[in-house]
């Protein structure tokens, strides 16, 4: 698995099953970036009531989060709000089961991906900026004087994302923590093959950048949490070409999960490293076991001391 | 959240009533011709790995990742590219390379959790070498930097899934755990949440023979269809436990309506029945008479349960007899527990009347012999470690990061069972 998914497994499993055969359920999924889902049945087992939370959504919020959810989820919105959570849609079951294999399969994928569309709506208000102002600026090919706006999203403890549109361009920009010394090393390995990318073989690629600990100019005076040997910001810069209306759904999904993805490599080159280790000591344990002493001359004495003179 | 690693993984986040994913532990790797051209010939018993790796040493790409774990893994290597092979044999991880890669895929394909925040716990068979659990403990915190890690015995958290039933009052976690599985039978006593190894008594009789012994059955009679699916089904479906087999006998002989009907549904071709008769109750029955399947082994489960917990210190005997649990899809029978209790009864007071009568009329209190079934017991392993791990104070018995990398994992894996008798008492 090279890349993460974006739907949520087990969401899609789990709606599947109860499509089939409805039942009471009271369940927990979990997702990356403290995003948990919670898939209750409050009423009778027909009636499914998925609600969600996530770090996120406090600034999300700012975006009207609630109000874009519901238009993608126009069929199932529902006013309630379970307590506890941010946002909640309400599925009848024995609808969905009425319908075609394709169409049910359709809403099985939308609503596994609840969280994709969560964290996209802040992306997708920033390549509209990006679009005005491009459209405003492009003939003249000046940069406004006036910096625009950024989009701030906390989405977890300590780490943030920052969306900056621009007439040319789109900037995102990742915190992240490393919370092992051994995490930043294969981190910067690992970013220096995006870098490596770039100028050898992928010229589509967006420009990327990594700075360690100093926080780049554009957000430099919007971080709130203070400098730390395990930050790292990485920044992405999204050209027109990845902005285009075809690409911008593809470049979102990503582009949101690039974090997790990130951390995910790692800890699969840790874990690659480990099985080379593990090969070596194989090794070198059949060496230790091959080096021993061939026909050990043991020196004899007879039983006062003297010894036997060798021929 | 918890894992249970036996035969199949079961997965899932605490406080859930059921698992999230149940898969088998195979795990599908990308064959290459440097694999193939070097057949793996057991010569010293690392050969196979040692090709594998030669090969891993040379590479470059991402060939690491490409490969497949549970269900997915079993359809992949219908296909040429893949091979397949089981990281975990007997309950003790064999390949520890395909076994650190079954957790990373585990962790972000199918749970979606950053390991960094999330408590891990993990369950290990009785009797396991603490060098398996270092080094579980030692991908876990090393690669995965996982927040918090517990590692359990899978008979205390069967202890702990009988909570559930309400037959139980005071929540200890002393108790006889009969786990039966599909392959082999456990007698484990536990005695406040630390195993007795000494005692534990394994029988070779379980979900499988008990199948096998049902498709004889319908061989003999020359049924239409004698497939293995078929009599798993009829396990499934129809058995149960009977107090006295030659009254049932008598009673399927007066009453026609006892034998059942069994429709095998086939893809192609007209359906086909089977009748199901007297295996309904005398499949379930080769746990109390196994002479009726096996000829090697003969004692019948009652017996061994007396046996292991007669084997264990006298001050804990009273506590084993009083809660014996019952854990794993084979004990899942109708009247299974009501069956055991009165058999293990009967042998405890034919005891009891014996020793009063060598004694010379001295009265004995009475032994109190309960058997606790309950609705979670397919998987109360992974119910037991649900029901655990969303207690408040479950993070606080975890194994931290910072002591991992304070003690590392000899020191800081030392069972800290106390604490959880402590809590329930």
């Amino acid at each position: 698995m090279l890349q993460l998914q974006n739907e949520n497994l087990l969401i899609s499993k789990t709606l599947s099953e109860l499509i089939q055969s409805p039942q009471l359920v009271d369940r927990i999924i979990s997702d990356f970036d403290y995003t948990t889902f919670h898939l209750t049945t409050p009423q009778d087992e027909n009636n499914l009531l998925i609600s969600i939370t996530s770090k996120s959504f406090k600034d999300l919020s700012k975006y009207n989060a609630t109000n874009e959810l519901n238009v993608i989820y126009e069929e199932f919105k529902t006013d309630y709000i379970e307590p506890g959570y941010d946002y909640s849609i309400q599925l009848n079951l024995i609808e969905i089961s009425n319908k075609s294999q394709e169409e049910r399969d359709q809403i099985i994928k939308d609503i596994s991906l609840l969280k994709r569309h969560l964290l996209a709506i802040p992306f997708y208000h920033a390549f509209k900026v990006y679009n005005s102002l491009a459209e405003e600026y492009t003939n003249s090919g000046v940069e406004p004087e006036a910096t625009n706006e950024i989009f701030e999203i906390d989405y977890r403890d300590e780490e943030s994302i920052y969306i900056q549109p621009s007439f040319d361009r789109v900037t995102v920009i990742f915190s992240t923590i490393f919370k092992d010394e051994t995490d930043k090393v294969f981190g910067k390995v690992f970013l220096q093959e995006f870098v490596d990318a770039r100028k050898r073989a992928v010229q589509n690629a967006p420009q990327v950048l990594y700075s360690h600990k100093e926080p780049p100019l554009e957000i430099r005076n919007l971080i709130k949490f203070k400098a730390d040997e395990k930050k790292g910001y990485i920044t992405f810069v999204l050209f027109p070409r990845h902005l285009t209306v075809q690409k911008q759904d593809n470049t979102i999904s990503h582009i949101q999960l690039f974090r997790n993805y990130f951390h995910y490599h790692i800890k699969c080159s840790k874990a690659y490293m480990h099985s080379r280790m593990r090969f070596r000591v194989d090794q070198y344990l059949k060496v230790l076991n091959r080096a021993k002493p061939e026909n050990e001359e043991v020196a004899r004495k007879t039983a006062s001391g003297r010894r036997f003179l060798s021929t | 959240m918890s894992f249970t690693t036996t035969p199949a993984v079961v997965m899932g986040f605490a406080g859930n009533d059921s698992p999230s994913f149940v898969f088998p532990t195979a795990i599908a790797t990308r064959s290459s011709a440097a694999t193939k051209a070097a057949p793996n010939k057991p010569v010293f018993g690392s050969t196979s790995t040692s090709s594998q790796s030669n090969f891993l040493a040379s590479k470059r790409g991402t060939e690491d990742l490409d490969f497949f774990i549970g269900d997915e893994a079993i359809e992949a290597s219908n296909g040429q590219a893949y091979s397949l092979s089981y990281p975990i044999k007997h309950g003790q991880i064999e390949n520890w390379d395909h076994m650190e890669r079954f957790w990373e895929n585990s962790i972000f394909k199918y749970l979606r959790t950053e390991p960094e925040d999330h408590y891990f716990l993990l369950t290990e068979p009785p009797l396991n070498a603490p060098e398996n659990r270092e080094n579980t403990a030692e991908i876990m915190f090393e690669s995965f930097n996982c927040a918090g890690l517990y590692i359990a015995v899978q008979a205390v958290l069967a202890l702990a899934a009988s909570w559930s039933s309400s037959k139980v009052v005071d929540r200890s976690l002393t108790g006889t755990v009969i786990d039966s599985g599909d392959g082999v039978t456990h007698v484990i006593p536990v005695a406040e949440g630390y195993v007795i190894g000494s005692a534990i008594k394994n029988i070779p009789i379980a979900g499988r023979d008990i199948t096998l012994f049902i498709q004889s059955l319908l061989r003999d009679r020359g049924e239409q269809d004698t497939s293995l699916r078929t009599a798993e089904k009829i396990k499934q479906e129809f058995c149960y436990v009977v107090p006295d087999i030659v009254k049932e006998f008598n009673k399927f002989d007066r009453q026609p309506e006892k034998f059942a009907q069994y429709i095998v549904e086939t893809t192609r071709g007209p359906k086909k029945t089977v009748d199901v008769g007297y295996e309904r109750f005398l499949a379930p029955e080769i746990f109390f008479n196994p002479e009726i399947a096996s000829s090697d082994f003969l004692t019948p489960l009652p017996t061994v349960v007396d046996q292991v917990i007669q084997a264990t210190p006298i001050d804990v005997r009273k506590g084993l007899y009083r809660n014996i649990v019952l854990s794993g899809g084979s004990t899942m029978f109708k009247d299974f527990g009501r069956r055991l209790q009165r058999d293990i009864k009967t042998i405890v007071n034919d005891r009891i009347a014996a020793s009063e009568q060598l004694s010379g009329g001295t009265k004995s209190s009475g032994v109190q012999v309960e058997v606790i079934s309950h609705r979670r017991q397919r998987n109360a392993v992974w119910f037991g470690g649900s029901l655990l791990a969303q207690t408040s104070e479950f993070n606080s018995y975890c194994h931290t990061k910072q002591d991992y990398e304070e003690y590392g994992p000899k020191r800081s894996f030392k069972i800290k069972y106390k604490h959880l008798v402590d809590k329930s008492n």
